[in-house]
């Protein structure tokens, strides 16, 4: 294992014309929750997709776990699409055991353990046989999770994970998420909300396809030289200064 | 054969089983379409002639329709892109899709046989297996070329839009209803490029003659190069929209 999970350099990445990602440098150590934070369209999915090998870089190279990102690297990873991406008409049991054997469970005992602490975890152990089509908004979100994280990935990419859900399991998932974290996997989250930042080792602000600022949530308050900020100040403080330095 | 392909095609199957009106529509259409045949053709000499290209027909008709339609849910669901993160490769979810639809087009052969034997009373000759492994091709290639063409679908409707356009002249101009031979010679031009005229002649050769495999050497082989091409084709676009 290296200390560096995921490592970014100089990466551009461009949907047609529109350049999404601009330069964009990253070095995320293991064994930490690392946070993506960034307005609507600011690039957060296209950076998770990127890392996860879903789209390929117009230029700059993108490093998983030591190594150049490869197919190799997939049992190692678990990506929740930002999409609840589910098979509708299978039962939310189904979905999650689908995707254990894809990952390789084959030993059925272990399988079938793995699969009930997961739907446990998510609280969904009640509506295990029930059709994912018939689902809350949120079990739905809970379902997609418990299929992202069935196989125990050390490198687990979470796409706006908390949306959705009630305060209470936010929570619970975020519990979940520190111990995830203590047993050295490296979660990176994706998020709006400076609740969910909080909970961060370390944050990564983005905007229109660049790190506008990184370091952990007290850094980043320090960083805007008063102490009682919160993190939301602390984004607009680094948003403004970052307009400036263009206005220049 | 990896796990993979079992996993996939256990989960194509208990997809569609778990739609209820899916399977019965699976085991039905066949029964209606062969009564309904039967009926307008009081001669169960056209029967005979009609019921073996049926088998062929219908093979190719379902297996386009339901991997286009399943393809194009996986891509437009996002499960794809799981899929495509996740250890399994092309290859797997190609030929997993293919196992699974092989069981309902089993299924429909199975129908349309027993029911055209054992209701309309006709006689056939060729080997059961023989059969079996001729539709398999047929299947195959259909199979593929489903999932082939959902690429170019974004949407439901513009898949169910390429019926018309990929199978019906198939079905019309391929002989399962009159002759090849008994159509002008630029159609006869035309139906010799199209897959199923060569599919419709093999199962009949097999169904009505005796024919055996090696006899109908060259419609297997046009249906396998059918079937190897639209699997390239299929490989080739099978990520597209996972990729974005
Ligand atoms: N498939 C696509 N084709 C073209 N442009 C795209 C595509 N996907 C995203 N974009 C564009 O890329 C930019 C970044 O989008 P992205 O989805 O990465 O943002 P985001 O930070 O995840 O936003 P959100 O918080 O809304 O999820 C946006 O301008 C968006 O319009
Ligand atoms: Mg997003």
């Amino acid at each position: 294992m290296t200390d560096v999970a995921v490592s970014v350099n100089h990466l551009t990445f461009s949907f047609g014309h529109r350049e999404v990602l601009k330069d964009l440098s990253l070095q995320i150590p293991t064994g930490i929750a690392f946070g993506l934070l960034g307005p609507n369209g600011a690039g957060k999915t296209t950076l998770i997709r990127l890392l996860v090998g879903l789209l390929k870089p117009k230029s700059g190279d993108i490093h998983i776990l030591g190594q150049l990102i490869s197919r190799k690297k997939a049992l190692f990873i678990g990506y929740m699409p930002q999409l609840q991406s589910l098979y509708n008409e299978l039962t939310v049991r189904q979905n999650v055991e689908f995707f254990a054997r894809i990952y390789r469970l084959h030993d059925k005992a272990k399988r079938t353990q793995q699969v009930e602490k997961v739907l446990k975890l998510v609280d969904l152990w009640e509506r295990r046989n029930d059709a994912v089509q018939s689902l809350s908004g949120g079990m739905k979100q809970r379902t997609s999770m418990a299929c992202a994280i069935v196989h125990n990935p050390p490198l687990l990419f979470l796409d706006e994970p908390t949306v959705g859900l009630d305060p209470e399991l936010r929570v619970s998932f975020w519990e979940f998420f520190s111990t995830l974290t203590k047993q050295g996997a490296t979660l990176i989250i994706s998020s709006h909300t400076m609740d969910d930042a909080a909970h961060c080792d370390r944050l990564g602000f983005i905007r229109d396809g660049k790190v506008i600022a990184e370091g952990t949530p007290n850094e980043l308050k320090l960083a805007t030289g008063t102490a009682q900020t919160s993190l939301e100040d602390a984004f607009l403080y680094f948003v403004r200064q970052g307009k400036d330095a263009r206005n220049d | 054969m990896t796990d993979a392909v079992w996993i996939i095609a256990k989960r194509v199957i208990n997809q569609i089983g778990r739609d209820h009106r899916t399977v019965a529509m699976i085991l039905i259409v066949p029964l209606v379409v062969m009564t309904l045949i039967g009926l307008s053709f009081p001669d169960l000499r056209v029967l005979d002639y009609i019921a073996p290209a049926l088998l062929a027909a219908l093979a190719l008709f379902f297996g386009f329709l339901l991997t286009g339609i399943s393809f194009l849910r996986e891509r437009s669901q996002g499960t794809m892109e799981r899929l495509t993160v996740s250890p399994v490769t092309r290859l797997d979810i190609v030929v997993g899709y293919l196992c699974g639809f092989f069981v309902f087009a089993l299924i429909q052969t199975f129908i349309i046989l027993f029911y055209t034997i054992y209701v309309f009373d006709i006689n056939y000759r060729g080997q059961l297996w023989e059969i079996l492994v001729f539709q398999m091709v047929v299947i195959i290639g259909a199979v593929n070329l489903g999932i082939f063409i959902s690429s170019f679908a974004r949407n439901e409707f513009q898949m169910v839009q390429f019926i018309p356009l990929v199978i019906l002249p198939q079905m019309f101009m391929g002989g399962l209803l009159w002759p090849v031979e008994q159509m002008p010679d630029y159609l006869q031009w035309f139906a010799h490029i199209l897959p199923l005229t060569y599919a419709v002649d093999g199962m009949r050769e097999i169904m009505l003659n005796g024919m055996n495999l090696l006899d109908v050497w060259v419609d297997l082989a046009v249906q396998a190069g059918f079937a190897m091409l639209t699997s390239v084709l299929a490989a080739i676009t099978l990520r597209k929209g996972a990729v974005g």
